[in-house]
């Protein structure tokens, strides 16, 4: 990691620190979420069942690599999203399309059980790439070194640095390991375009070249 | 919505009632299409959600319309009894949607005049409107939804129901966590509560041009007794692969003309007065089964009927009866990409026919056996939503009857050309028609066409769309099909239409 890159990393981790902990003061939110009623975790299950899985699969282990997969997804990341779904502040293409009419009527208590839900579900790892992509071994093998190292050239840093090691996300930042690649590379180009708003995540995407996005993609879905 | 119709000129037809025929035709060719911004409305999800583009469904679509229009995700107005039982869940706004259509139709070669021998038609003409369609649909209340069109054509210059679908719909969890949808669909055209577009109702081709020629014969399940039957339709789905539905359709008109019955004075009972009427409860069935993976959906399935019609036209509704059996083979294979989507589909109808009453020479003297087969396969691909190409092929085949498929017409004006023997110069109830145009010299409904589209669609709610039919064969031949050296070719057809949906 470079000077820049490491400024880079420092200030993201920082942001998103601060912006947690503000969150945490506006919401007075404890680090152990209060348990899920019973009511509404069956809501939730039913609501999975009957709606969420016919785009994101049963137990959240989605089909289409059009949409992402939510199995073992952080229960926080859910909530913020489907938050940022039914306030419309998350506004990338199938956010407005789907999301911000499907959200559109949660209560946060909903919200929550959903989250939770999708939390405990055995985590997705997508079984598509070798069924039906030629083989990416060298663009894997790109997208392992921008992950791990950031790409020095342009000042990107590690992804690692946030998104933990083997992907697997932590209280402060997403899970990314074994989700479709295509879902993946989508969002970084939403974020960096600026139609999906996030502040961290629009500065670093902001210098990655599309076959870059499509390398640490492959390279994430290919993570088991 | 309106399949592309090879109106079915029937035993009823060819018994005389060409009067009758000429207007079903009129109005069964102006039926419309239907996506719905009143589904937009209600889960506030984009067109894109359900459909790779209007009307083929993808799989949120089809979950979507077996879950009985039930997802809602606008503010509804609610009651609940003390006890907090719902007792009403009403979409507060109204789910209702508007489309307009105009357009442009062309034919390869002018048709007769109708009333002046050795003069022609336009070749060409426009409807604005062709069609206009309110609809209104989506959730009634939980577990009860509704998919209702009315539409004004043109052709008519009549408002009439079209494609109406009343559903019932749940689910169960069962202990493996998979869905089991079970409903009951109560509608008025076989295949309306299918979610593919394999099937007649919402299968391609999927507009018919405002004007058209059409051929003499289809199966009857390609909406031969559209919006004139009506019946309850049960149906599951397991796990959002296995569907199954059965049913049955009973006759649903209370009377060919105004006013009805001559004895009642008023709409109904039918009697004989009216043709082609269903007997008792007819059975309908389908089955099909989906398997997804990465982008993509493929559906084998099967389906068909079994319809029973007395004849009527003059005969009693009573004793013998058509009886027609209907069984198809049906596959789609979908791709859904994030910039494209591409489905290959295809259908194979084979009708077997038994003229109980037809055949009876006092009727008409059919064949006591006939059959059809209807073949369409097509392939479909959009970029990015906004330019599509469609092509297909429509193949009708069927056993020659002189009876059913008249070498001539039955009313013949003097000049016209065809052979009219004692009927030369009769006046017909109506007038005269097209001699020749809608005949076979040979007796056979052979019909084969090629149809091209090309669409773009600035917006997902408005679209343009060039459409070219090409007959190899129509009506039992290339050249001279009708005697009156008219060839399938002539019939070649442009169409040009603009959709708006509101």
């Amino acid at each position: 990691m470079n000077t820049k890159q490491l400024i880079l990393a420092t200030l993201a981790t920082a942001a998103i620190s601060l912006m947690s902990a503000s969150a945490a003061v506006a919401q007075d939110a404890s680090a152990a979420p209060a348990p899920i009623p019973a009511a509404d975790a069956a809501w939730a299950e039913k609501k999975v069942v009957t709606t969420c899985q016919w785009c994101h699969g049963a137990q959240g282990h989605s089909i289409s690599p059009i949409y992402p997969a939510l199995a073992g997804q952080k229960a926080w990341y859910v909530i913020e999203q489907l938050q940022a779904f039914r306030a419309r502040t998350r506004a990338d293409p199938w956010a407005r399309g789907i999301m911000w009419g499907m959200a559109a009527q949660l209560t946060d208590a909903q919200i929550a059980a959903l989250a939770d839900y999708f939390s405990k579900q055995t985590p997705f790892y997508s079984t598509l790439a070798p069924a039906f992509d030629v083989p990416k071994t060298a663009e894997i093998q790109e997208g392992k070194s921008i992950y791990n190292d950031g790409v020095a050239a342009t000042g990107v840093p590690p992804c690692s640095a946030c998104h933990q090691a083997a992907a697997e996300g932590s209280d402060q930042f997403p899970r990314l390991a074994g989700q479709h690649a295509s879902y993946l590379t989508k969002q970084l180009i939403a974020l960096h375009n600026g139609t999906r708003e996030q502040i961290v995540m629009n500065g670093i995407a902001a210098p990655l070249t599309v076959p870059q996005m499509e390398a640490v993609s492959v390279y994430l879905e290919s993570l088991h | 919505m309106a399949k592309f119709n090879w109106l079915r000129i029937n035993a009823w037809c060819g018994r005389g009632s060409v009067l009758a025929a000429v207007l079903l035709l009129g109005v069964v060719a102006s039926r419309p299409a239907g996506a719905l911004p009143l589904f937009a409305r209600q889960t506030g999800a984009a067109c894109a959600a359900c459909h790779t583009f209007y009307p083929e469904l993808t799989h949120f679509g089809r979950m979507f319309k077996l879950n009985g229009y039930q997802l809602d995700n606008g503010r509804d107005i609610e009651m609940i009894t003390d006890e907090g039982k719902s007792v009403l869940g009403l979409p507060a706004v109204p789910n209702l949607a508007l489309f307009i259509m105009a357009d442009y139709v062309s034919f390869k070669k002018a048709v007769p005049d109708s009333q002046t021998p050795g003069a022609n038609s336009l070749r060409d003409n426009i409807d604005f409107p062709y069609q206009v369609s309110l609809l209104y649909g989506g959730k009634i209340a939980p577990h009860f939804g509704a998919f209702a069109q009315v539409t004004y054509s043109n052709g008519a210059d009549t408002f009439n129901i079209d494609n109406t679908d009343f559903r019932f719909a749940n689910t169960i969890v069962l202990p493996n966590k998979q869905p089991l949808v079970y409903g009951v669909s109560i509608n008025n055209n076989p295949s309306v509560e299918d979610p593919y577009n394999t099937t007649p109702a919402f299968g391609f081709p999927y507009l018919p041009p405002a004007t058209f020629i059409p051929s003499l014969a289809a199966p009857i399940v390609e909406a031969g007794q559209a919006y004139e039957a009506a019946g309850p339709i049960a149906y599951i789905l397991w796990n959002e692969q296995l569907y199954l539905a059965a049913g049955f359709y009973r006759e649903a008109r209370t009377g060919s003309s105004s006013p009805g019955n001559p004895l009642t004075g008023n709409f109904g009972p039918i009697d004989s007065t009216t043709g082609a009427v269903l007997a008792g409860n007819n059975a309908y069935w389908r089955l099909s089964y989906e398997y997804d993976i990465d982008r993509y959906a493929l559906m084998v399935g099967t389906y068909g009927l079994k319809f029973k019609l007395y004849p009527g036209n003059g005969l009693p509704l009573s004793g013998a009866t058509d009886n027609y059996t209907d069984v198809a083979e049906d596959f789609q294979f979908q791709f859904i990409g994030e910039h494209n989507t591409a489905t290959l589909k295809g259908t194979y109808v084979k009708e077997n026919q038994s003229l109980n009453a037809s055949s009876a020479p006092s009727v008409g003297a059919a064949s006591p056996h006939d059959w059809l087969s209807y073949a369409t396969v097509d392939l479909t691909y959009w970029w990015e939503r906004r330019l599509g190409f469609d092509v297909g092929f429509v193949n009708i085949h069927g056993s020659t009857d002189p009876v059913l498929y008249p070498s001539a017409p039955t009313q013949c004006i003097a000049g016209s050309g065809g052979t009219c023997g004692a009927n030369l110069g009769t006046p017909g109830v109506g007038g005269v028609y097209n001699v020749g145009v809608t005949n076979s010299a040979n007796s056979n409904p052979t019909t084969d066409a090629a149809i091209g589209e090309i669409s773009y669609a600035p917006w997902l709610n408005v679209k343009f769309t060039l459409q070219y039919t090409h007959y190899t064969k129509f009506n039992g031949a290339t050249t001279n099909y009708d005697g009156n050296h008219r060839n399938a070719s002539d019939n070649d057809t442009t169409f040009l239409y603009l959709w708006y949906a509101m």
